[in-house]
């Protein structure tokens, strides 16, 4: 039977430079996950220079004093490991998986380049244009592909941290210089805002000496503080109403959430899934499986760090269904909702699943250092990645019913409208 | 500071299965992965669409999306709710060769699980609301799929392959012209010929007690009738086709050819083969058309073997007013002027084999690797083989048998984009690109 309080064993250390590195042991693990944060994001750039923090990701790769560019990715797929990077508004991730034997190597490579960046004119031009690919490919080119932007402006003002995607504009990627991208690594790349998590067949103390061998060497500089998070705007709820070339109409039902650290986070988190996650969901079932007016719908949560989050419902109208009347229904079940409650039922079924994407999540031992790390950094303690599963089975009907009320009352919804083409 | 030495380790193995035969029919390999919290299982039913009438393509996927949503015992989504209870989760894919249908859930609670997994086989409800509502998602899946650049392309892509005359070459979920007309009796007459233990294999994994899965599975009996294999789609002579998107800002790029399974002796080979010129992120062609000229995020591709013949491909998105030159540069990459190299190979090969046991960590991992093994009726020690003849493949082996297969002259070419740029740029470059209606 799987406890709901987990045991993974979680060392930390933290080394005179100010980097931070936890090792989580599994000496049955395949391979060795090594997992570092760096606590910048989209979230702190300025107007005018965004898409920074993730044009970083693909400048990362490029060099530095020993390796060539793209030798690192080359080196570690070579292994048989895995490697790659993302970037969200609140944190970049470098992150690769090996043998246990390529270890040390790894964390050569790591500290490498955190030590010794070098980009070239030449690199960073090309990445540049690769990054624009990017843009291009998974938001320009794409049905749908400007609904999180939407979505976002209706929740923060353009200047506010969150108020742009971390992809950035393709103006401001135009306009980035070689002097801007050193002086962002200047800023934000020092040892004291790494967290490094190593998971996997390593000891404790093995993991501790070689972080101490690869990254101690790296300066010490004073930890960067990421700006005052200004609040959310606090407009009155908007509707916003576009036309694209999309093949379906779609509606989305918005709210700001509480941010991702809050107590109210996992309450939320079960009441949208009550409402619209899965067949068995009140809104699929009110909606979709006993009545006509939608085909589709689903809920979820976009978390932020030092900022409003953002819930969302989202809902595709059955054929003569107007967006109001959809809009309408879906609120008017969340509002019954928010009076009633869930049944004991409905929370044992969302906990259920919940339990499962949890453990799923912990499965690998890569996933496992991405959420002691998120765990660390959201929540301020890794060990958090032992206690959350105990935390959500102990939330009761009227948790989830307050945190409804608290953050999805009907009249609070901002509405976006996003409507194919030739519909009404 | 040195670069530090690796020392790679001990050779590792693929897990071995209790192999059970029920009487029923049905076979199981069961991997028990002590550890696991969370158990995955499939079914694999040898069920090809070429089964399905022509005029009501589509009937496989409706009937595998549909099949949960009702039992006789739990009518009106009462199954769904109770396999929600348990934390597990379904899923399934109607493929031209055969069907899958499992799900997840937590290891534990495997023994509550398999008993509705059951019920669903053997006594599907099929409400004429429910079917119609999975007929409404196919028709809205299938408008989707030719929105987006990338399942537009790929479709036109197979239909270049294979050939619209032929199923293979056709839509596997269907198109909304054969959805349309699917109704409950159709759902059940495909579900109760495909839907039946004998013949089929089920694939277990996680800290599950075979007992339990024994006497679950043992109960479930079914009169389908076997299918025939579907027969292979002739040749078809090589097409430039072009989907128009005006004003699309990229032009999505992908070329292919059908190639041979995995019991071909060529196909160590080609999988290294495949690595070293469009799967690996120094591979050929991704660092020519990324790293080396920015035109593109990524290109990608390999070599998929398929369970009656296998695919060669290679693409990715690139940005419109150089798609032209970089179709060239991908049909000069394919010929592939100059052999493999040693450190080619030695990395494409060191990757193929290391890479095992990260890309079978999990239960979902090792059971979506022994479904593609059963249904291509191979055994699970198929791949202690497989990695014993990759260890062994030399740069000549891998360019050998690379072009014996590929050539650019054979490859179809899909693009999709604005085709007011991208058919005089084809056409400029000795290429005959057609402008195809994907709703034709």
């Amino acid at each position: 039977m799987t406890e709901a309080r987990l045991h993974y064993e979680l060392a930390g250390h933290r080394l005179d430079n100010g980097l931070e590195v936890v090792v989580a042991p599994d000496p049955d693990a395949p391979g060795v996950a090594v997992n570092i944060w760096v606590e910048v994001g989209s979230a702190d750039e300025h107007t005018g220079k965004t898409g920074f923090a993730h044009l970083f990701e693909h400048l990362m790769f490029q060099g530095s004093a020993s390796v060539a560019s793209g030798e690192h990715m080359a080196t570690v797929e070579a292994l048989g490991g895995t490697v790659n990077a993302t970037t969200s508004s609140d944190r970049t991730n470098y992150f690769e998986t090996v043998p246990r034997g390529a270890l040390d190597l790894a964390l050569w490579l790591e500290a490498d380049r955190f030590s010794t960046l070098a980009i070239t004119e030449e690199n960073f031009e090309t990445q540049r244009q690769v990054v624009k690919e990017e843009k291009r490919q998974r938001y320009d080119n794409q049905p749908y592909g400007d609904l999180l932007e939407l979505l976002t402006r209706q929740h923060f003002q353009p200047e506010h941290p969150y108020g742009h995607l971390t992809i950035g504009s393709m103006q401001d990627l135009d306009d980035a210089s070689l002097g801007d991208v050193s002086s962002f690594f200047d800023s934000w790349y020092p040892a004291s805002n790494l967290r490094l998590v190593l998971s996997g067949p390593v000891t404790p103390d093995e993991g501790i000496e070689l972080t101490e061998r690869y990254f101690g060497g790296l300066p010490s500089t004073i930890k960067p503080r990421r700006a005052a998070m200004p609040a959310a705007n606090p407009a009155d709820p908007s509707v916003e109403v576009v036309r694209r070339q999309v093949p379906h109409s779609l509606t989305y039902l918005s709210w700001g959430a509480p941010e991702a650290a809050s107590a109210q986070s996992s309450a939320l988190n079960l009441a949208l899934a009550v409402l619209a996650d899965g067949n068995a969901s009140r809104l699929h079932r009110a909606l979709v499986r006993n009545a006509d007016i939608a085909n589709e719908v689903h809920s979820a949560l976009l978390p932020n760090r030092s900022a409003s989050s953002i819930s969302t419902i989202l809902g595709r109208p059955s054929d003569g269904v107007s967006i109001e009347a959809l809009n309408a229904a879906i609120l008017a079940e969340v509002d019954r909702f928010i009076a009633e409650g869930p049944t004991e039922e409905e929370v044992a079924r969302a906990v259920a699943q919940y339990e499962r994407d949890w453990l799923w999540d912990l499965a690998t031992s890569s996933g496992r250092a991405d959420a002691i790390n998120e765990a660390w950094l959201v929540h301020g303690d890794p060990g958090w990645v032992n206690t959350h599963l105990a935390d959500v089975l102990a939330i009761t009907p009227d948790d989830i019913r307050d945190a409804a009320a608290a953050w999805l009352s009907p009249g609070a919804a901002h509405e976006l409208h996003y409507l194919a083409e030739g519909t009404r | 500071m040195n670069r530090p030495d690796v020392s790679l380790a001990t050779p590792w193995q693929f897990p071995t299965p209790t192999i059970l035969r029920l009487p029923n029919g049905l076979s199981v390999w069961h991997f028990h992965l002590p550890g696991q919290h969370i158990a995955t299982f499939e079914l694999v039913l040898p069920a090809p669409l070429s089964d399905e009438p022509l005029e009501r393509e589509g009937v496989a996927t409706v009937a595998l999306h549909a099949i949960d949503e009702g039992t006789v015992a739990h009518p009106a989504g009462r199954i769904g709710e109770l396999l929600e209870a348990n934390g597990a989760t379904l899923h399934g894919v109607a493929k031209y060769r055969h069907t899958t249908f499992g799900g997840q859930a937590p290891s534990r609670r495997l023994g509550d699980v398999l008993p509705l997994f059951t019920e669903i086989l053997s006594q599907p409800d099929y409400e004429a609301r429910d079917v119609a509502h999975h007929v409404e998602a196919q028709e809205a899946g299938f408008d989707s799929t030719l929105a987006s650049p990338g399942g537009a392309n790929r479709m036109a892509l197979r239909r270049a392959l294979y050939g619209l005359e032929h199923r293979d070459g056709r839509p596997a979920a269907g198109t909304p012209a054969t959805l349309h007309g699917i109704g409950v009796d159709d759902v059940r007459a495909w579900h109760a010929r495909h839907f039946s233990p004998d013949g089929a294999t089920l694939l277990i994994a996680g800290a599950v007690d075979p007992d339990v899965v024994v006497e679950r599975l043992a109960a479930w009996e079914a009169d389908g009738s076997p299918a025939s294999p579907a027969d292979t789609a002739p040749v078809q002579p090589r097409r430039v086709v072009v989907v128009d998107r005006p004003d699309a800002v990229q032009a999505t790029v992908a070329m292919g050819l059908r190639t041979v399974t995995r019991d071909d002796p060529r196909w160590p080979a080609l999988r290294v083969a495949g690595h070293a010129i469009a799967g690996a992120f120094a591979s050929r062609l991704n660092l020519e058309l990324r790293e080396r000229l920015g035109y593109t995020y990524g290109i990608g591709g390999g070599f998929a073997p398929g369970v009656s013949e296998g695919q060669f491909s290679v693409g990715g998105s690139i940005r419109t007013e150089v798609a032209g030159d970089a179709v060239t540069r991908l049909l000069d990459g394919l010929a592939l002027a100059e052999p493999f190299s040693d450190a080619e190979v030695d990395d494409a090969r060191r990757f193929l084999i290391g890479v095992a046991p990260l890309a079978n960590e999990t239960s979902a991992d090792i059971v979506a690797q022994a479904s593609s093994l059963a249904a291509a009726g191979l055994d699970p020690a198929y791949l202690a083989r497989h990695f014993d003849d990759l260890a062994v493949v030399s740069a000549a082996d891998a360019t050998t048998a690379y072009r014996s297969v590929v050539s650019p002259e054979q490859a179809c070419v899909a693009v999709t984009g604005d085709a007011a740029v991208l058919v005089p740029e084809l056409e400029e470059r000795g290429l005959t690109p057609e402008v195809v209606d994907l709703r034709a």
